[in-house]
C-alpha cells in the first residue's frame, strides 16, 4: 500500500482547471519530486493535500484512508506536514518558541492544566521545550533559540520553518520550494538538510524548480503542466521524455 | 530567567500595594472611582485575552457585561435566592452566551467577526430594553444583593457592606482574574493562542485546531466580563439596559489600546489612565469622551503598542544594544 495514493482529483477555480484529473502515489521512504512550470498547479496540489482547498471531485487516500475534504489541522494530526513557499514563521516570538508551537497538536494537557499549574503540565511543557532544542539542534539553529524568529536570515527562517513542522512527527512532509529566496550558496546546507530528513525515516515529498537538485536527490519525479502530470518516472526517465522536453522549453513553431 | 525579584515582580506587587493603601487614604468619592476602574479593568483584562493574545477583536464586550449584571439582577431579584449562587450561576451563563455566540461567530475572520460582535452587543441592548416585563426596560433593575457575609475560620465574618469592602472584594477578582490570564497565556495553550493572533493560516497549517482554540478563548473572555457585569450590579445595586451598549465596549477597547493590548499590565493601566485623568482634571462629563478620543488618538499615532508596549520595546532595544 502506499502512502499517499491520488486518484483523478481535480480542481477547479471558476473557469480554470488548475488541477485536472490527476493520479500517482507516493511510496513509504520515497523522496517525491514535483516539477513543472509556474502555474502548473504544484502549489494547488500541496493546497488539496493539505485541507486548504476541497478538490472539485477526485480522492486523497492517506495510508489507506480516506482524507479527502479534511481541514488543515485534521490534515496535520493524521501526519501530513507541509511548509509553504513563502517562507511562514511566527515572526515575533522567539525561534524556541515557533517549535514549541509545532507541537501544539501532541499537547494532552488543557486549560484547567495550565491555570493550575499541574505537575502534568508543566513536566508536559519541559517535554516540549526538550523536544524543541533537540530539533533545533537537527536543522542547525541551536545556537538562535532566544532570537525573534522574524530576525533570523531567510535560510534561517526556512530551517525554523521545517523545524516547526517536524516538531509535529509528521510521516509525510510537503515542502514547497525549501530552497526558493535564498542565497546560491546556501543551497547546499538545505539539500543536506532535506536529505537527513529523509534518512530519518519521514517521505518527503518537495516542489522544485533547481532541476540539478532534483535530478541528485529525487527516487521518483513527478512533472505537471496545466495541471495534469504529464511525465513520471525516475529521473533518468523523466530527463529523456520529449513532453517534459516540450513543457520546460516550449514545442517548436512552424513559422 | 526567573528571578524572584525581576522588575516584573517588584512592579506588580508595588502596583498591588497601592491599590491596597490608596483607597485608605484618598476618601470615599476617589475610593468609589478607584473600584469603577477595577471593575472595568477586569472587562479589559478579559478582553486583552482574546484581542491582545487571540487576535480575535470583540466589540460587543459589553453585552457580555450586560448579560452578568442582568443574570445576577434577574437571578438574585426575582428567584430570591442569595448572592453566592446567583454570582455563580451570572458567571456561568455569560459563559454559555459566550460559548453559544462564538460557535457562529468565530466562523468568521476580521472584520467580519468584529461586526458580528457589534451586532450581538446591540441585539442585547435592544432586548434589555424592550423586554420590559422581563428585564424592566429603560427603568432597568434595582435592588441587587451586597455579597452575603462570609463565615471566617476565626468565628468572625467577612462582611461587604461598606464600600472599601465592596472595593477590596472587587480588587481580589481582578487580581484572580489577572493571574489566571496570565497562567493561560504563558502556557501551552497560551502558545496557541498567540499563533492563532499571528497567522491563524500557519497555526492550523501546524495542526491547531484553531476554531477550538479561539472558542476557549472566546467563551473564558465572555465568562470574566459577565463576572465583572455581575460585580457591578452588586455595587451599584441600579442597573440599565446602557450598560450594555457597544459604545462601552468600544470604551473598553480604547483602555486596551492605550494601556499595550497583549500585555499582562496594559488594560489595568489602560483603563486607569482613560479613567483617572478626567476625574482628575475635574472635567465635566460631557466632555470626557471628547478628552478619552484624544488620548486614545495621540496613543494610535505616536504609540500604537500602548503603554506598557512601549516600555516594552524600550527595553528589548536596550537588550540588542548591551
Amino acid at each position: 500500500m502506499a502512502l499517499l495514493e491520488v486518484s483523478s482529483l481535480s480542481k477547479l477555480f471558476g473557469g480554470l482547471m488548475a488541477v485536472s484529473s490527476l493520479s500517482f502515489s507516493v511510496e513509504q521512504g520515497q523522496l517525491v519530486s514535483i516539477i513543472g512550470p509556474n502555474g502548473a498547479g504544484k502549489t494547488t496540489l500541496f493546497n488539496l493535500l493539505t485541507g486548504v482547498y476541497k478538490p472539485t471531485s477526485g480522492r486523497v487516500l492517506f495510508e489507506g484512508k480516506d482524507i479527502t475534504g479534511c481541514k488543515p489541522f485534521q490534515s496535520a494530526r493524521i501526519g501530513i506536514g507541509r511548509t509553504f513557499q513563502r517562507t511562514m514563521v511566527f515572526a515575533r516570538e522567539t525561534v524556541l518558541d515557533n517549535v514549541m508551537i509545532g507541537q501544539a497538536l501532541h499537547v494532552k494537557n488543557g486549560v484547567w492544566g495550565a491555570i493550575a499549574r499541574s505537575a502534568a503540565a508543566r513536566r508536559e511543557e519541559i517535554k516540549v521545550r526538550e523536544k524543541a532544542r533537540s530539533l533545533l539542534d537537527f536543522v542547525g539553529l541551536a545556537h538562535t533559540e532566544e532570537r525573534q524568529a522574524g530576525t533570523l536570515t531567510e535560510e534561517a527562517q526556512k530551517r525554523l520553518s521545517i523545524a516547526m513542522v517536524l516538531a509535529a512527527d509528521p510521516k509525510l512532509l510537503l515542502l514547497d520550494e525549501p530552497t526558493g529566496g535564498v542565497n546560491l550558496e546556501e543551497i547546499g546546507g538545505l539539500i543536506e538538510l532535506v536529505q537527513k530528513i529523509r534518512q530519518s525515516g519521514i517521505t518527503v515529498c518537495l516542489i522544485e524548480h533547481k532541476m540539478r537538485m532534483v535530478m541528485s536527490m529525487s527516487d521518483h519525479i513527478i512533472v505537471l503542466n496545466y495541471g495534469t502530470n504529464i511525465a513520471e518516472g525516475t529521473p533518468a526517465e523523466v530527463a529523456g521524455n520529449s513532453e517534459v522536453i516540450k513543457a520546460y522549453l516550449g514545442a517548436r513553431r512552424v513559422a | 530567567m526567573k528571578k524572584v525579584l525581576s522588575p516584573m515582580r517588584i512592579g506588580w506587587s508595588l502596583a498591588l500595594v497601592l491599590a491596597i493603601v490608596l483607597p485608605l487614604v484618598v476618601g470615599e468619592y476617589m475610593t468609589s472611582i478607584l473600584l469603577l476602574i477595577a471593575i472595568w479593568s477586569i472587562v479589559a483584562v478579559s478582553l486583552n485575552l482574546l484581542y491582545g493574545y487571540t487576535g480575535q477583536l470583540s466589540l460587543g464586550h459589553s453585552a457580555f457585561f450586560g448579560i452578568g449584571a442582568y443574570a445576577l439582577g434577574l437571578i438574585a431579584v426575582k428567584l430570591h435566592i442569595g448572592f453566592w449562587p446567583a454570582f455563580f450561576a451570572a458567571t456561568a451563563i455569560t459563559g454559555l452566551f459566550g460559548f453559544l455566540v462564538g460557535i457562529p461567530a468565530l466562523k468568521l475572520r476580521g472584520p467580519y467577526f468584529v461586526l458580528v460582535t457589534l451586532g450581538f452587543a446591540a441585539i442585547v441592548g435592544v432586548i434589555l430594553l424592550a423586554w420590559v416585563d422581563f428585564t424592566g426596560g429603560a427603568n432597568g433593575l434595582a435592588g441587587m444583593p451586597r455579597p452575603n457575609p462570609l463565615p471566617l475560620p476565626s468565628g468572625g465574618s467577612l462582611r461587604f457592606d461598606s464600600l472599601l469592602s465592596m472595593y477590596y472584594f472587587v480588587l481580589f477578582f481582578l487580581v484572580a482574574i489577572s493571574l489566571i490570564c496570565h497562567r493561560l497565556v504563558h502556557s501551552l495553550i497560551g502558545q496557541t493562542f498567540i499563533a492563532i493572533s499571528h497567522d491563524e493560516n500557519l497555526a492550523e497549517a501546524l495542526g491547531i485546531n484553531t476554531m477550538r482554540q479561539k472558542l476557549i478563548s472566546f467563551t473564558i473572555s465572555a465568562l470574566f466580563s459577565g463576572m465583572a457585569g455581575a460585580l457591578y450590579a452588586s455595587y451599584n445595586v441600579v442597573i440599565s439596559p446602557d450598560l450594555a451598549h457597544f459604545a462601552r465596549g468600544m470604551d473598553v477597547l480604547a483602555c486596551l489600546i492605550v494601556g499595550g493590548a497583549g500585555t499582562m499590565a496594559g488594560p489595568v493601566i489602560g483603563t486607569f489612565v482613560m479613567m483617572a485623568i478626567p476625574e482628575a482634571l475635574q472635567i465635566v462629563p460631557s466632555l470626557k469622551t471628547f478628552i478619552n478620543g484624544v488620548i486614545l488618538l495621540l496613543f494610535i499615532v505616536f504609540l500604537p503598542a500602548g503603554i506598557t508596549g512601549g516600555f516594552k520595546a524600550l527595553f528589548s532595544k536596550r537588550d540588542i544594544q548591551g
